[in-house]
């Protein structure tokens, strides 16, 4: 597998619930088939927006700093936190630019419009198409695994405890049927005025 | 292609040999989509599968059953799916491998028995394979629900329940979460969970939800759900529409 896309592994997975959002990733960085390391978290926060990269991870480190300086120098600029919404649309742009050599990443975003305390979540392909879905956002070499779990476990308006329990559930069953993948798990459950950070204990194989 | 042989014809006679030679080749195989799925209980086995049948982005039929019944008062089924032409050959032989022995030994074949033919058979074609992924269900020696699934090459084992085909990867992990209870811990003692036989009910509600959760992201999935189920009593059919886009 030449790939860049599946030689490190790794799967990214986002919820919306009722008034709440859930962003989860695994742990896991490899060289195809060799586990390098299994503290590689993928979930990035910029104020109150969280972005998951999957793909390569040099792509993934590179981009994590990348929005890390753009997000800054919004913050100079316009004097005020950079809203869910337009920071999926600063990773859109950001990735069309390299259209045609591109960064081998899925991201996905998730955050609450701080504004409009309205849950919003979204994917993208490599060159920075935007899927805004209303639902849930998958990525990553188990993607075919998350779309099973999430489409026959989430239902709509979770609170933010049953959010935690469907994600978790749909991230470990997934990624437990898939070899490039796995090694723990971090879950954010993001509320309108609290952010709640969990390690998932998981199999370590 | 028609340039191509445009150009051939008006080089000069010295470059023929410079032209480059047009390939010609045959691929025995095609995909026809569709996905199966069975499950083992105590006193029960089903086997289910969608009947669309595809190539490509096109749809062949709506209705084309791929879970077979074998002959026989105590009844085994069998689905091959993958590449169809292959499956319905598969299970037509072996149909015909299970009537014979019937005859030959007077006494039905077992399900442990026919797992291992299955076996054979596929490896028989080892350089040139079915192009299959096989699930047998049926009771066992004891009267309990077995399955055994199997690789293109007839590497198989007998499970609890499994996934075949285009949507396996989508249905497996919710069968091992909901069937096989992985990753659940009881919220009283923080202990695993153990996985306990299911009713029928249960199983059968499973499998409906299983495939319109398959349907719902997988465009070869879809039309109606075929569900088989083998008891003492013999095979019942029960059918559920799916979505049709």
């Amino acid at each position: 597998m030449s790939d860049p896309s599946s030689i490190n592994g790794g799967s990214i997975v986002a919820m919306a619930g009722k008034d709440c959002v859930a962003i989860a990733c695994d742990m896991r960085l490899g060289m195809q088939a060799l586990t390098v390391s299994n503290d590689f978290p993928k979930i990035f926060q910029y104020n109150n927006s969280f972005i998951g990269l999957t793909g390569l991870g040099t792509d993934v480190t590179t981009l994590s700093e990348v929005f890390r300086y753009k997000v800054n120098m919004y913050n100079l600029r316009e004097e005020r936190d950079i809203e869910p919404e337009t920071f999926a649309n600063l990773v859109s742009t950001t990735l069309y630019e390299k259209r045609f050599g591109p960064y081998f990443v899925g991201p996905v975003v998730a955050g609450i419009n701080s504004k409009s305390g309205k849950p919003y979540i979204c994917g993208f392909d490599l060159i920075g198409c935007i899927n805004f879905a209303k639902d849930f956002v998958v990525g990553g070499t188990s993607s075919h695994q998350l779309f099973g779990m999430c489409e026959s476990l989430w239902e709509p308006d979770l609170e933010p405890e049953d959010l935690f329990e469907t994600i978790s559930q749909a991230l470990m069953n997934a990624q437990d049927r898939d070899a490039l993948s796995g090694w723990g798990g971090i879950v954010y459950v993001i509320t309108k005025d609290k952010i709640v950070k969990r390690l998932l204990k998981t199999r370590q194989d | 292609m028609n340039t191509m042989f445009a150009e051939q014809f008006n080089e000069p006679a010295t470059n023929h040999s410079t032209a480059a030679p047009i390939e010609h080749r045959f691929n025995p195989y095609s995909d026809n989509g569709g996905t199966i799925l069975a499950i083992s209980g105590a006193d029960y086995a089903v086997l289910a599968g969608d009947t669309r049948h595809i190539s490509g982005y096109s749809i062949n039929s709506r209705f084309q059953p791929r879970v077979h019944t074998l002959p026989g008062e105590k009844p085994l089924i069998v689905s091959a799916n993958g590449f169809s032409a292959d499956g319905e050959t598969l299970v037509r032989r072996l149909a015909q491998r299970v009537e014979w022995y019937s005859y030959n030994h007077n006494k039905p074949l077992s399900a442990k028995s026919c797992a291992r033919l299955i076996q054979t058979m596929l490896y028989g074609k080892r350089m040139f394979p079915y192009y299959v992924a096989t699930i047998l269900a049926g009771l066992d020696e004891n009267g309990r629900g077995a399955v055994y699934s199997f690789d293109p090459v007839g590497s198989y084992e007998r499970e609890q329940c499994r996934a075949g085909g285009a949507a396996a990867s989508l249905i497996m992990p919710f069968l091992d979460n909901q069937v096989n209870l992985k990753n659940q811990v009881d919220p009283a003692t923080g202990e695993p969970k153990i996985a306990t036989d299911l009713s029928l009910e249960d199983t059968v509600k499973l499998v409906k939800d299983a495939f319109s959760s398959a349907t719902e992201r997988h465009i070869q999935v879809g039309d109606y759900l075929e569900i088989k189920i083998v008891t003492k009593d013999g095979v019942s059919v029960e059918y559920f529409p799916l979505k049709r886009d």
